[in-house]
């Protein structure tokens, strides 16, 4: 008799961790599906030499340069931005940067507020309590009192360092009256349930060795594990399963050989990101319930896709700050640009978020701001340089449009000869405006800090971290793929926990909305349990 | 901490022709040292492409298209349009071998991504001293929104 699950999660990140940790906690019976396997800390590179030679192969974030078994190519020759991700348990989580910052209640309300996208059919109130609890769950290291927020929760851990030029850029805005906070991250500044904290090596993006970065492979999936979860990795997914009537049943998945199985459940959550996720609907088309994929009567499933347009201005002052070190979450954050002003002729803005600039490799072959520079002027530029700056990292709203979109690709497939995605995005004028007005600003931030130079990486293509908005939320199901409990319209027993539902994007790094909306999502099905519509 | 990878066997690549280019692409100047100075190919090539071995093939290709006699900054920024991934393996390989060197990781300063303590609770002393008053001073900025 084939084994029959409660809830089947597919995707073991950001979302589907949270959401399996809550429903085992609550007596569900939890089967997840995980393409990758659980990451072994002690072979993450940031503690060896090879660092800035790993990050660049082995450790990119793009799939299609690292390449690994457990990797899906993603065709973006048609994209401005380039997707990009980690499969494993944890997910994207394991090379994030661990800011953590929420949105804000005007991020919910675009349409009303600024004329723009659409509104959220939940609000920024509606996310609170699951935001205070998720801070907890990862441990949140930061400083309540922001005014550039409503007032909240305190963070469970004290902020992490400003350092040296987090302290000067500070006193900059200071000196500017211009906004600055610090920035709350998912980075451990004291020991944190069983976790030991930062040690500032500024490596976070290529893997946090000491574990002090939260990634649900630390933070959600031992306690998940340990109240009864099951997670299977090496699985990947080919298709959402269906019944006659309409309701999911499970999905099938291949396992590292290349054998096909067929997971039973009463419910499926997917949660593997805003391409993974919008590729599985796509996938799971059939003739007889939808044609063109599976919660696809909107014809939304795919459309849009925001990435969040990313610009680097780095500034360098004239002494040593380390700037290869600190924890590259972000030492200091503005809001001074977020909200809209109408003087600016656009609407929306960005967050900036202050990171480490990289050791010897990343300043002299820079994926961020700068030139490469041979000859003898190598050596000038290096000790003008190296270990003298910092840059704001910049994410502009991005706003929806249908035309930014996840297809099948009719040529390219996985290692299982499943379609790989196909990314067409192009980034707007709107957000063109927007970013040269925050990069100018940035500019003047920096040299009101006391940096003798500054430098503007404009639009970076090696940026599309942020996956959002392919399968988005709304109480419609003429213009939306999920209601507001992250419920398909078109097939009650499928929810989608991943950024795949965020009506917009915000200015803000998705992943504290993610686990929060994950967390929601998950305690409305523990609270609706005897509601919920299952297969025979 | 996983030990690194074996060396890869360099006998592909003609090293005297490989450090010729990087010498002019990393030349004795401004206080710093040429990459044949310090050795830095025959000292730490195989390394590099034993952690990176997809560079080898594309590094062959460039140091066999490059005339080291002739080599300049400006033939080496040519070479970034014809064979990009040539460019990238040179340019990548020449860089980690040099800056691997502890000679020059002396000379500009840099120990390496190390660990480091602090105090969590240092943050009570910038925030005693007012960094953050002006901040709170000027009050809210977030917009309130309709329910």
């Amino acid at each position: 008799m084939t084994y029959r699950a409660d809830v089947l999660i597919i995707g073991a990140g950001a979302s589907g961790g949270v959401a399996a940790r809550h429903l085992a906690e609550h007596g569900f019976d939890v089967v997840c599906l995980e393409q990758g396997d659980w990451p072994d800390r002690s072979a993450f590179p940031g503690a060896r030499p090879d660092w800035e030679l790993a990050i660049r192969k082995d450790w990119a974030m793009s799939p299609n340069v690292r390449s690994r078994p457990e990797d899906y190519p993603v065709v973006h020759d048609d994209s401005d931005i380039e997707p990009l991700m980690y499969n494993a348990v944890g997910g994207s989580m394991i090379i994030y940067a661990g800011t953590w910052p929420r949105m804000l209640p005007s991020d919910f309300r675009v349409r009303t507020m600024d004329g723009v996208a659409d509104d959220w059919p939940i609000s920024y109130s509606d996310l609170v309590p699951y935001y205070n609890a998720i801070d907890q769950q990862i441990g949140v290291s930061g400083l309540a009192g922001d005014p550039a927020y409503p007032p909240h929760d305190d963070y469970p851990l004290p902020p992490l360092p400003l350092g040296a030029a987090g302290r000067r850029v500070a006193e900059g805005h200071n000196r500017l009256g211009w906004h600055w906070w610090p920035e709350p991250n998912a980075i451990l500044s004291a020991p944190y349930d069983g976790r030991r904290p930062c040690v500032q090596r500024g490596v976070c993006t290529s893997g946090c060795a000491e574990g002090a970065k939260a990634s649900t492979d630390l933070t959600h999936w031992p306690k998940a594990t340990a109240a009864g979860a099951q997670l299977i990795t090496g699985a990947r997914v080919s298709r959402i399963t269906m019944s006659p009537r309409g309701l999911a049943t499970g999905a099938v998945w291949l396992d590292r050989s290349g054998v096909e199985h067929h997971q039973e459940a009463d419910v499926v959550i997917l949660a593997a990101n805003a391409v993974g996720t919008a590729r599985l609907l796509l996938l799971s088309a059939d003739d007889r319930h939808c044609p063109d994929g599976l919660a696809n009567s909107s014809g939304l499933v795919g459309r849009r896709l925001m990435m969040h347009p990313f610009s680097v201005v780095t500034g360098w002052w004239d002494d040593q700050v380390e700037g290869w070190q600190g924890h590259f979450g972000a030492s200091i954050t503005s809001y001074q640009f977020y909200e809209t002003d109408p003087d600016r002729g656009f609407v929306r803005g960005a967050k900036w978020a202050l990171s480490p600039v990289g050791g010897p490799l990343n300043h002299i072959l820079p994926m961020r701001a700068g030139n490469e520079v041979w000859g003898p002027d190598h050596h000038e530029l290096m000790g003008r340089t190296f270990g003298r700056g910092a840059s704001w990292a910049i994410f502009g709203e991005d706003l929806p449009e249908e035309s930014n979109r996840v297809e099948l690709d009719p040529d390219r497939t996985d290692t299982h000869s499943i379609p790989a995605p196909r990314v067409s995005y192009r980034i707007s004028d709107h957000s063109r405006w927007l970013m040269a007005f925050q990069e100018a600003k940035a500019e003047e931030s920096l040299a009101a800090s006391g940096c003798r130079e500054t430098a503007v990486a404009s639009l970076i293509p090696y940026s599309g971290w942020h996956l959002m908005g392919t399968a988005r939320m709304g109480n419609d199901p003429a213009s939306s793929v999920v209601n507001s409990r992250q419920q398909a319209h078109d097939v009650p027993n499928l929810y989608i926990a991943d950024a795949s539902v965020f009506v917009t994007s915000s200015g803000v790094n998705p992943t504290c909305t993610i686990t929060a909306l994950a967390l929601r999502t998950a305690d409305l099905l523990v609270q609706h349990r005897s509601e919920q519509r299952v297969p025979a | 901490m996983t030990a690194p990878p074996s060396p890869v066997a360099t006998a592909d690549i003609d090293l005297g022709r490989l450090t010729a280019l990087a010498d002019v692409m990393l030349p004795a100047a401004h206080g710093m040292p040429a990459v044949s100075d310090v050795r830095a190919v025959e000292s730490y090539l195989a390394q590099v492409l034993g952690w990176r071995n997809d560079l080898l093939q594309p590094l062959v290709r460039a140091v066999d298209a490059l005339d080291p006699s002739s080599f300049t900054v400006d033939r080496l920024l040519a070479l970034h349009e014809e064979d990009e991934d040539a460019y990238v393996a040179l340019t990548t390989a020449v860089a980690a071998c040099y800056y691997l060197s502890p000679v020059v990781r002396e000379l500009i300063g840099y120990p390496g991504q190390v660990a480091k303590t602090y105090d969590p609770f240092a943050y009570t002393e910038w925030v005693a001293e007012g960094l953050l008053d002006p901040v709170v001073g000027r009050g809210p900025i977030w917009r309130e929104a309709p329910a």
